[in-house]
């Protein structure tokens, strides 16, 4: 897979604010692209591109808060970064409850936003990654015989060879052969590595 | 009778003679119309006329023979004794020959004034009296009926504060000045001799004489009535402030012979218009800051704006500067947005303070496009903090209206800010305040403010100017009312239309200003 540059997208109604912030992280070398509206910003083909989004929480028109439940409502990961003013602070509360990543008011220490925006962008890292392994894990188990599938899931649920091939009518050598083939689709280190995979994929809420 | 009597032994032809002359008193005692009646020095009525029967209600054939102190009432009537004898004994006289005002009494008992004139009859003993009675009753009625309705008159002016005067081109000659113009004018009756030029020199107030002057001038030209106010200083320094009417009157030759005015002094009602207006002006200033303290925390918003640019540019600037291969173009353009953001900044305070500024009110041409721009940036904090949009729509090359340019900004901002107080419960769509202006059939300026809120309900419609009414959680309920009265003050109207879909459209209209033509 090849690995993309971050971005930080900017979106403010304020030319001035959204230039200054634009120059700014173009002074640190971040790619950085601004939008003038939460409009703008949906329009625009971003394909999930990896970055974060630095988003005016008052715009007139779509406010940031509305542009944040548009993106919940897509799944977008992207984590997004609120500027407030002052007396914001009820505001701030309910984009952080919808999953925002952080906020700072204005006006601001440029190290102290530079600084939000890096862990911005090594969550939204991490996040991509974490999806990635999901993404691998879940094409390792569908490579999985249905016999093999069953004997996976009696290991995962913590049960010794012996039991299994009593439970699945099978001789003990025949699960035990079945287990290797799994460990080894799995691409499994361990007993262990092999629970944490699986568990990664299907908890129940994930 | 008793004159008869006593002529009884004389010869035929003086009795001829002398009963010639007394059918001819008989006639002239008839004939007047005078009561007259002869007494002797007694008192006792020897004649009775038929004037005197209709004045006393007594027939001759009752009264003659009875002392004349019947005709009299107390004190007059235990008086008269004293009197003849008095005048018999060559005392001083008080009645003959001079004649006075005295009380008499009727047959049925009531009493009436009278003039009496007595003549002494000589060459007869004893010595007669007659007397001459005049009822006065109905001149003494309408004495007292001037007297009284100079009273009223008096009073009138002394209520109405309004006083009259009669004077004459040539000083002093039976001029006129009424007491109630010489309370107003704080000056003793009788003390006030004045000419025209003194009263403008001494009493008219400086800012006013020349315009005074000017009127008295027309006035004497034949051009107008003078119909003037003015104010005048008194002697003991009082200000005072009047309505003078007057016109000259004129002979047949178009000689001017006398003026006659009044003088009404309605300083009262002057001071509590003043006030008045005073206090409206204090309201409309005090509504002005009430609604800045209510967007103070947009207009905090709207200064961090700048400010906020100004921090970043010049910190990336830095950051700029210290790479290897300083961006200096990007440099050079950060320097001049930080200091348009500072101008940007200066200008919101600015605007803010030129709103809530203690000021006289001015009126002066004012371009409506401009003002609905300037106005922006102050409505814009609300409609940004409201995440509404402001959207301007002004007609192209509008005439300027007469006002004054703050209290139609605040009756704009008024309007603007209840349209996005309207739609914070709306969606996104929706939420845009269109503020336009056009130029109407009737000489106008029309502005109109539309929302797309929750409109109104119909309980709010009736009260809406109402002052005090309000619907919101944190509002005076004076903006409305003000709004209206500035746009009444100003000689416009202030009404409001349903918005087509939905909300509600508030409209003023403005006279275009006199004497500018179109361009």
């Amino acid at each position: 897979m090849k690995e993309q540059k971050p971005t930080v997208f900017v979106v403010d109604d304020d030319a001035a604010v959204r230039d200054s912030l634009r120059l700014l992280l173009k002074s640190v070398g971040l790619p950085v692209e601004v939008f003038e509206s939460g409009q703008d910003f949906l329009d625009a083909e971003r394909d999930d591109r990896p970055g974060c989004l630095v988003l005016d929480i008052r715009m007139p028109g779509m406010s940031g808060l509305e542009l944040q439940v548009k993106l919940n409502e897509r799944h977008s990961i992207l984590p997004i970064i609120f500027i407030t003013g002052h007396g914001d602070v009820p505001m701030a509360v309910e984009a952080m409850q919808a999953g925002a990543v952080d906020f700072i008011q204005k006006p601001f220490r440029d190290q102290d936003l530079l600084d939000r925006i890096n862990q911005a962008l090594d969550k939204d890292a991490g996040s991509r990654r974490m999806l990635a392994e999901r993404n691998m894990i879940r094409k390792r188990l569908d490579s999985l015989t249905p016999r093999e599938r069953e004997v996976l899931d009696l290991v995962v649920a913590g049960k010794a060879n012996k039991v299994i091939a009593g439970d699945l009518n099978l001789s003990q050598r025949t699960v035990e052969i079945h287990r290797a083939r799994v460990m080894e689709k799995m691409e499994a280190h361990s007993l262990a590595h092999l629970v944490r995979m699986v568990l990664e994929v299907e908890r129940p809420e994930a | 009778m008793a004159i008869r009597h006593t002529q009884a032994h004389r010869g035929p032809a003086e009795r001829r003679a002398r009963s010639r002359r007394e059918l001819e008193f008989r006639a002239v005692l008839d004939a007047a119309v005078d009561a007259i009646i002869v007494i002797d020095h007694e008192g006792t009525i020897e004649e009775f006329s038929r004037a005197a029967t209709q004045i006393f209600g007594y027939e001759a054939s009752e009264i003659v023979g009875q002392n004349v102190r019947e005709l009299m009432p107390e004190p007059y009537r235990g008086q008269h004794d004293g009197y003849l004898r008095r005048y018999l004994e060559g005392g001083s006289p008080n009645v003959i020959g001079v004649g006075r005002e005295v009380v008499a009494r009727r047959k049925d008992g009531s009493l009436f004034p009278c003039d009496l004139a007595v003549g002494q009859v000589r060459e007869v003993e004893p010595p007669r009296f007659i007397g001459f009675i005049r009822d006065i009753t109905a001149r003494k009625e309408s004495d007292e009926k001037l007297r009284r309705s100079e009273a009223e008159l008096r009073l009138a002016q002394e209520l109405a504060n309004l006083g009259n005067y009669v004077m004459h081109p040539v000083r002093g000659k039976q001029d006129y000045f009424s007491p109630q113009l010489h309370r107003i004018l704080g000056i003793r009756e009788g003390d006030f001799k004045i000419d025209r030029e003194e009263f403008l020199d001494r009493w008219v107030h400086a800012a006013d004489r020349k315009r005074v002057a000017d009127a008295f001038v027309r006035m004497d030209a034949g051009q107008a009535p003078l119909d003037i106010e003015y104010q005048v200083v008194l002697q003991d320094g009082t200000v005072k402030h009047l309505h003078h009417l007057a016109q000259a009157v004129r002979d047949a030759e178009g000689r001017i012979v006398k003026y006659v005015g009044t003088i009404h002094d309605v300083t009262d009602r002057r001071r509590a218009e003043s006030e008045a207006r005073v206090l409206q002006e204090r309201l409309t200033h005090f509504s002005r800051l009430s609604t800045m303290g209510e967007m103070a925390a947009g207009l905090a918003h709207e200064i961090n704006q700048p400010l906020s640019a100004i921090a970043t540019y010049a910190q990336a600037c830095q950051r700029l500067m210290r790479l290897p291969e300083p961006g200096t173009e990007d440099v050079i353009a950060a320097l001049e947005q930080i200091n348009a953001q500072a101008l940007r900044a200066g200008e919101v305070i600015r605007r803010l303070r030129n709103f809530v500024k203690n000021r006289e009110v001015k009126r002066e041409p004012v371009d409506c496009t401009r003002l609905l721009e300037d106005l922006r940036t102050l409505a814009d904090t609300d409609a940004r903090l409201h995440n509404i949009r402001l959207r301007l729509d002004c007609q192209d090359a509008l005439p300027t209206v007469y006002a004054d340019p703050i209290q139609l900004q605040q009756v704009v901002l008024n309007l603007v800010r209840n349209a996005i107080d309207a739609m914070t419960d709306v969606t996104e769509e929706r939420r845009e305040v269109l503020l336009s202006s056009r130029r109407t059939e009737d000489e106008e300026v029309e502005i109109t403010v539309a929302d797309h809120g929750t409109g109104l309900a119909p309980e709010a419609t009736e009260h809406l100017f109402n002052p005090f009414f309000t619907t919101k959680a944190s509002g005076t309920g004076l903006g409305l009312a003000i709004s209206r009265s500035i746009v009444r003050a100003h000689g416009g109207r202030l009404w409001h239309t349903p918005n087509d879909d939905c909300g509600v459209r508030f409209h003023f209209t403005l006279p275009v200003s006199p004497a500018v033509t179109g361009d």
